[in-house]
């Protein structure tokens, strides 16, 4: 029997109410022991399809268990065989545990930021050469390129952390910098009783950059706080 | 309201695109990796998964597609 795997969760002896899951499967609870469950469907023997609303009936899941406690999301896609499933969580169970004990009372708040780059302000020489001279200018903005993303990494946490504070218990940034635009996003693990504070605190600091735009979500389940740094591939010769 | 609905904040944007493309990012880009291999359309784009830990794609280009897509209809 294959199950498909919404997440992992503490202390859900049962569902707050019935949910139906991926291709509108019953959604059950598998325990493995008096705190840890994985929240599952059965997944038939044609899979499932994927699409739109196959990945929002994942969320409302996880959301849903959200409300109960604070899970560890799976992945969309994540169908394993309760073997496989018994054999992760037996194997993992000290890292798990400590992922929860960290997201804990969590949410995730996310923060992305659009910042276009004056094109006049941009001093790229000409290419006046051959293949050779294109290769090493091309070369030379990408190393550009990485210098000035870490620099916006760094000066965009340290800005995030000015504004937010101890609200922040765990932060993730990627910057990806292009000629034209630069591209952030934050993910920010807070408390669940933080969360208008985040929003207030977050409201007033994108008054300060009217030359970005701001988009702020959340509260999200921890979508990316609740990956555990694993070689699990190996294990079952999922590449 | 619960407390669990999401919030999107962004004057230029489109809520309920970017509502949905944030769940979507959130679902497919994120969260614990157990096993898998899958291929993924949504909106007409294919994000792709390999051995779910290399994505071609992201919310920022699936929304830079719907923009170009609505300036030239």
């Amino acid at each position: 029997m294959r199950l498909y795997v919404y997440c992992l969760a503490e202390g859900v002896e049962r569902l707050n109410k019935t949910l139906h899951g991926v291709s509108g499967a019953a959604v059950r609870i598998v325990e493995f022991d008096e705190a840890l469950s994985a929240i599952v469907s059965v997944c038939g023997s044609d899979g499932f399809q994927v699409n739109r609303k196959n990945a929002l009936a994942h969320h409302e899941v996880v959301r849903s268990i959200t409300e109960q406690t604070t899970p560890l999301p799976a992945r969309f896609g994540t169908v394993v065989t309760i073997e496989q499933l018994r054999n992760y969580v037996s194997i993992h169970q000290q890292a798990i545990k400590a992922k929860f004990a960290h997201v804990r009372g969590g949410v995730e708040m996310t923060v992305r930021m659009i910042h276009s780059i004056d094109a006049n302000t941009s001093q790229e020489p000409e290419n006046a050469g051959g293949p050779g001279t294109a290769f090493l200018l091309d070369k030379r903005r990408e190393i550009l390129r990485d210098e000035a993303g870490a620099a916006q990494k760094g000066q965009l946490s340290a800005w995030l952390r000015e504004k937010l504070g101890d609200l922040i218990k765990e932060e993730k940034i990627s910057v990806t910098p292009s000629d034209t635009v630069i591209l952030a996003r934050a993910d920010h693990l807070i408390e669940r009783v933080n969360v208008q504070e985040y929003r207030t605190k977050m409201a007033k600091a994108v008054v300060e950059r009217p030359e970005t735009r701001f988009m702020v979500s959340g509260p999200w389940p921890p979508y990316s706080f609740a990956n555990i740094e694993l070689e699990f591939s190996r294990q079952f010769g999922v590449s | 309201m619960s407390d669990f609905d999401q919030i999107i904040v962004g004057e230029e944007w489109e809520n309920t695109d970017l509502s949905l493309l944030e769940t979507l990012d959130h679902v497919l880009n994120r969260g614990l990796v157990i096993a898998g291999e899958i291929t993924i359309s949504v909106a007409d784009i294919d994000l792709i998964f390999v051995g779910l830990n290399v994505l071609v794609s992201s919310v920022e280009t699936a929304h830079e597609v719907l923009r170009n897509r609505q300036a030239t209809e």
